[in-house]
């Protein structure tokens, strides 16, 4: 078999694709309402499920009557806690950690409500309106408990027990300790400390949770499709809680329409969903509404942190010393306990720096809310934020320049492995060259300069600087979640060509928004030689993909890249031998690209369409044993994960008259290895900070005393539209990481660096007021505060 | 009480009876017309993801009621272009990455169409201005201002 | 979020409105551009047993000039009054504020009779209506009457309709002025204001021979400030115009703390956005 056309020029170069800007695969059908979200299923004759939810935060349930709701038109079923103890076990968040408290998740309340917006009854009737109007007939006697609104509240001796049987409202303790923290705060040349705050935040996703489970009678087999970045560990435990097997149970995400970490987490009504699908033998579907969903996904941060850092005269940090309570809500969550958000806090507070002695504890308190859980960047926006305002106090203790001190403590390039202070291990990064390039690129000496100017006129401009780094795409050696009995550091790929020669390639990590059909595919038309056209990826359905944990964070890249790395490489190889065969050549001599299998420095090639029809087809020319399946899989685990770091700078302008923040100039600095597609990465840091922006003036979640929720609307939950957002610049320092294919995990960056940022950009500009910003967001009527309080203090002193 | 809505979505009459006066315009193309690319994420009129064109101008579907639809002329996302033939602005959308988990993606193309009509010289300020009641949570809006700049640009060279 | 049950008529003229929302024994809704009732329907925050839609009522939508007023139709869009040549001469201060208004599409859809008849402190309708110090021509069973706007808005969300009064049209005075302004502070551009303030000055030798302001988002009902506008033409223009201003203006409000923002703050950010109102209407030629 050979061609009677010279090779070309361009499939000698051979296209990369990695690196390049390709334009996604996913865009075609989102872009013309062809993509399909779980609540554009249509199974056959669907019923509709709505929630009764709790409207009280704490208390008993005396009686449910659900006669008359029964009774409404269109209702199939009522389903109380009671009516499907039977159909199920409880999930249980396990995890090895001691001082850990597991709360059973169960799909409907039991016994007890434990925040507002709690599932307790679900109706299931002909259509959604109809379902509605039967909720509100529902009868719920409530013998009041008693709220807890704030951690502070949870931990008083007379507070109401949330879990009786866990004997505390302490759910999770843990400390970190390294060296003598208060001997070497006492010999600190400069101390600096503050009381600092996260408020609570939604990460609202712009597509609500949504669930359809579809019963087929035949096989007694449930599917779900559901809105979750974590499929796979969602069928594992609903297998597990039914009691399906998983050749019965599938679970399926299609199309995602984001998640931000509100649908990392196994949710009641997955667990509803499939039970109650399974008691009517009927398909359901259910998508939260907006007041759901805000009330009742997971949601983010709400911690409280004490913290103080000592730095020697050359403004080189030594020592840090932390206490962080955590409001974690009602329940732990599965499978990341209520241990992630929070302990994750003390794991990272050190951060890029080199300090040299620290303690962090941390406790999570359960109150009278929805749990807290996965949200872009994980307690690394807090402790980002915290350690970036300490180094800025710091500065301004010492006299140094924001942008200086942080070059005398960041990890040096020779330094690396470095581990700090809390056992987090660096592996090499560019903590310096970003903090160098965001100089440059934001003109740092510049802006300074113009910030005089500025002042002069009387103006509050202010430039904040944050440095970060996290550990992404972590391997087997670090759990995800801690003390987590599920291997999260290992995915697989699995490639196969099949007999038209067309090339599948399914993964469990599974986008909701990243682009991985599109940066796998660029992956592996590389790495397997093919074309790019012709590689399909797979993903999220578990009858389809390899198991897997899901796509969180900032893991994708790296482990499912790696994946695809090897699991190319290793069918690369099956089809060099059947070229080898075909061609009737050396295997070393067998180049593949472009979809085609080559013999090098001639112009003989079989194409994998030809390969395909040897190996499966035409029986006559290929001997027996050389017939193998085109199809590879690998299991990738880079065991420690990889570093990614940043740094921020913003520039705000304050309207004294508004007190709005006006954010002037926003560059970042990252190093995320190797980049797969710029286009992608760029448009990944653009949403982080857009993210990160809304966490740093708009975003809170506020519960009053009682625990209700006061912004439940899209009108009271102030999430930041297109003016809110500047443009930005961002640059790139790609150094390789050591894993497969150099790549750095970053599709979390960008909201973890954002609101430290502009929390030290507007401290900055409020300076001449002598203002500490320590509480996020820093809405208008905060600053409004600060800087009256300011002004007042000023007018004592003087007098 | 049940009423009979007909309209024309995207050039093709459809009618379809029995239907509750409550039902919304949303729900009515979702589920009564199957067409899911309309998409619902607040259902109180903030979001802008259900955003359609009614007579030709952008409106919420989750804030218009299917009967007041009745004999109205709709425009929906699939009604833009094809996978194989994307229109201009959504040809855009894809140069300049101005979506990734695309679920508010129908709903900032409608309201992009209608700036176009609208605001054919928009600066980008004015864009953003437009885009402000289209929540985005994945993109930081600079990729889908410079989507829809450059299909501004594209549309005035057609036009001249 | 779904609304509950309604039955639904849609009438072809004023008259068969009145009558339709007077069967519903109270129990009637009147539908315009629905983009404040949608969102009370979806959250079961309102359950009328009767929908009356009035948009099929062509005789309810125009803008036109009478005299020394400009008369608008109650079913006239956000829209149409935003791109309106008419508007924009004679009433600059109402067309320099529709931009504030929500945004294109519910601008496209939401009309001025439904603005003013939901009667919401923070919206950008009644304020004006204050300011212009506008007529409402009101239909109800027993006929046509008119109501001006300092007697609709009586409570917050509450105006002094009838629960069968439709209002047909409103007419706003022209003023002949030569200095104007209108200003107003949200958290995201398009969000209810945290506060605002509408400013029109006429200037004449001896200093303002006339004055307009209303202010909003600082009480349960958008405010004409009277006293604010004789103090105006009582002073003489000078260098610290706009600061007396400021103050007079903060010093006859005393806004409540809400979610957003404390009164406080609101007090302050008025008399920022009061100050800043002067200086831009007094740039303007005489």
């Amino acid at each position: 078999m050979s061609s009677d056309r010279l090779a070309q020029p361009a499939d000698v170069l051979r296209p990369r694709h990695v690196g390049a800007p390709i334009k996604r695969t996913e865009d075609p059908r989102l872009l013309t309402g062809r993509g399909e979200y779980t609540a554009d299923r249509k199974p056959d004759r669907a019923l509709h499920v709505a929630f009764r939810r709790s409207e009280q935060p704490h208390a008993k349930i005396i009686r449910i009557d659900t006669t008359a709701a029964s009774a409404t038109p269109g209702v199939v079923a009522v389903l109380t806690a009671d009516s499907i103890a039977g159909d199920f076990k409880p999930v249980i968040p396990f995890s090895r950690m001691s001082s850990y408290y597991a709360t059973p998740i169960m799909p409907l309340a039991s016994g007890k409500v434990r925040y507002v917006g709690e599932a307790v009854v679900a109706v299931i009737a002909t259509s959604r309106y109809l379902a509605e109007d039967a909720v509100e007939l529902i009868e719920i006697d409530y013998e009041p408990l008693g709220a807890i609104s704030r951690a502070g509240a949870a931990v008083a001796s007379d507070a109401p027990l949330l879990h009786e049987e866990a004997g505390t409202n302490v759910l999770i303790a843990r400390e970190f300790k390294k060296s003598d923290v208060d001997a070497d705060l006492s010999a600190a040349a400069v101390r600096v400390s503050g009381r600092f705050e996260m408020t609570r935040k939604a990460p609202l996703a712009m597509e609500p949770r949504s669930y359809t489970a579809e019963y087929d009678a035949r096989r007694s087999a449930l599917t779900l499709y559901t809105s979750s970045n974590i499929p796979g560990i969602v069928r594992d435990a609903l297998s597990e809680s039914l009691g399906i097997p998983g050749n019965r149970m599938r679970v399926v995400a299609p199309d995602v329409g984001g998640s931000f970490g509100s649908k990392g987490s196994l949710y009641p009504e997955e667990m509803l969903m499939c039970i109650a699908a399974r008691k009517l033998g009927r398909s359901l579907k259910w998508t939260a509404d907006r007041l759901e969903d805000v009330s009742s996904s997971s949601q983010a941060f709400a911690e409280i942190v004490d913290a103080e850092m000592g730095f020697d005269s050359n403004g080189v940090a030594i020592a840090l010393k932390a206490d962080v309570i955590g409001d974690i809500g009602a329940y732990s969550i599965y499978p990341w306990t209520c241990g992630l958000e929070p302990v994750q806090v003390v794991s990272f507070l050190p951060g890029p720096y080199k300090i040299g002695s620290y303690r962090g504890a941390v406790r999570g308190v359960a109150t009278c809310k929805p749990p807290t859980g996965p949200y872009r960047g994980v307690g690394r926006p807090i402790s980002t934020f915290v350690t970036e305002r300490l180094m800025d106090l710091g500065a301004k203790a010492l006299g140094l320049d924001p942008l200086e001190i942080r070059r005398r403590n960041l990890v040096r390039p020779n330094e690396f492995p470095y581990r700090i202070a809390s056992g987090i291990i660096w592996d090499k990064t560019g903590f310096i060259e970003c903090l160098e390039a965001a100089g440059q690129t934001a003109a740092y000496d510049r802006l300074r300069a113009q910030q005089t100017e500025a002042r002069k006129q009387g103006k509050l401009f202010g430039i904040g600087i944050a440095s970060y780094a996290e550990l992404t795409g972590i391997g087997s050696r670090i759990p995800a979640a801690p003390g987590m009995p599920i291997n999260t550091g290992s995915e697989t790929a699995k490639i196969s060509i099949d007999s038209t020669g067309a090339i599948t390639a399914a993964f469990g990590v599974a986008s909701h928004g990243q682009g991985l059909e599109t940066t796998l595919a660029q992956i592996i038309a590389d790495d397997l030689g093919a074309s790019f056209d012709d590689i399909r990826v797979v993903q999220g359905d578990s009858d389809a993909v390899p198991m897997s944990t899901g796509t969180y964070a900032s893991r994708s890249a790296v482990l499912g890249g790696g994946a695809a790395k090897h699991a190319s490489a290793l069918l690369q190889n099956k089809i060099k031998r059947v070229a080898s065969h075909l061609l009737e050549a050396n295997n070393d001599d067998i180049e593949v690209s472009g979809g085609k299998a080559m013999v090098s420095g001639t112009d003989r090639f079989v194409t994998f369409k030809q390969i395909a029809k040897a190996v499966y087809s035409d029986t006559r020319t290929l001997p027996v044993d050389a017939r193998e399946e085109l199809t590879a899989s690998y299991t990738y685990d880079p065991i420690n994960g990889t570093t990614a770091a940043a740094t921020h700078i913003a520039v705000v302008e304050i309207d004294p008259v508004t007190c709005f923040v006006h954010i002037l100039k926003y560059v970042v600095a990252e190093d995320c290895g190797q980049i797969i597609n710029p286009m992608i990465v760029d448009g990944q840091v653009h949403g982080g900070v857009a993210q990160g922006i809304g966490a740093a003036l708009f975003e809170e979640l506020v519960y009053d005393d009682d625990a209700q929720l006061l912004t439940a609307s899209l009108v009271d939950y102030v999430i930041p539209s297109a003016l809110e957002v500047p443009n930005m610049d961002v640059v790139h320092v790609e150094s390789q990481s050591a894993v497969a294919g150099g790549f750095r995990g970053m599709g979390e960056g960008g909201a973890i660096g954002a609101p430290a940022a502009i929390a030290n950009a507007i401290a900055d500009a409020l300076s001449p007021f002598g203002a500490d910003v320590s509480i996020l967001p820093m809405t208008p009527e905060r600053i409004f505060q600060l800087i009256k309080q300011s002004k007042s203090k000023a007018e004592e002193k003087s007098r | 009480m049940a009423v009979k809505v007909s309209v024309i979505v995207n050039g093709t009459r459809r009618e379809v009876a029995d239907l509750e006066p409550r039902l919304l315009l949303s729900d009515f193309l979702r589920d009564a017309l199957g067409l899911t690319g309309t998409h619902v994420g607040c259902e109180h009129g903030v979001c802008g993801a259900c955003t359609v064109l009614l007579n030709g101008d952008s409106v919420r579907s989750c804030l218009t009621l299917a009967v007041q639809a009745n004999g109205c002329e709709i425009t929906t996302v699939e009604g833009l272009g094809t996978p194989e033939t994307l229109n201009v602005l959504q040809t855009q959308f894809r140069e300049h990455h101005g979506l990734q988990c695309g679920f508010c993606t129908p709903g900032m193309l409608m309201t992009g169409e209608d700036l176009l009509r609208k605001y054919p010289f928009a600066t980008d300020e004015e864009i953003r201005e437009g885009l402000s009641g289209n929540l985005c949570r994945c993109t930081g809006y600079q990729n889908i201002v410079a989507a829809i700049r450059s299909a501004a640009a594209i549309r005035r060279e057609q036009t001249q | 979020m779904k609304p509950a049950g309604f039955d639904y008529v849609a009438p072809a003229t004023l008259d068969a409105a009145v009558e339709a929302l007077a069967a519903a024994n109270g129990e009637g809704k009147l539908l315009a551009g629905g983009q404040s009732l949608l969102p009370l329907l979806n959250f079961r925050m309102t359950r009328p047993a009767v929908l009356v839609d009035l948009n099929g009522i062509k005789e309810l939508s125009f803008i036109e000039k009478r005299g020394d007023h400009v008369a608008i139709g109650a079913l006239t869009r956000h829209r149409d009054i935003e791109h309106s040549p008419l508007i924009a001469s004679d009433l600059p201060v109402m067309s320099a504020a529709m931009r504030h208004v929500a945004h294109l599409a519910i601008r496209n859809r939401g009309t001025i009779g439904g603005s003013l008849s939901h009667a919401d402190p923070a919206a950008e309708l009644p304020m004006l209506a204050m300011f212009y110090d506008a007529r409402l021509a009101v239909q109800g069973p027993g006929g046509r009457r008119t109501i001006a706007a300092k007697d609709f808005f009586v409570d917050a969300l509450t105006n002094c309709l009838e629960p069968e009064d439709i209002v047909a049209e409103i007419e706003f005075p022209i003023l002949r002025h030569d200095g104007w302004a209108f200003e107003e502070a949200a958290k995201r551009f398009g969000d209810f204001a945290l506060a605002s303030v509408a400013l029109s000055i006429r200037r004449g030798a001896s200093g303002i021979e006339d004055a307009r302001v209303a202010v909003m988002g600082v009480a349960d009902t958008p405010l004409r400030l009277g006293d604010v506008e004789k103090r105006l033409v009582e002073s003489g223009i000078d260098g610290r115009i706009s600061d007396r201003f400021a103050e007079w203006v903060a010093s006859s409000v005393t806004p409540n703390s809400d979610l957003h923002a404390s009164g406080e703050y609101r007090k302050h950010l008025l008399a920022g956005l009061a100050k800043r109102a002067m200086t831009t209407a007094l740039a303007m030629k005489g």
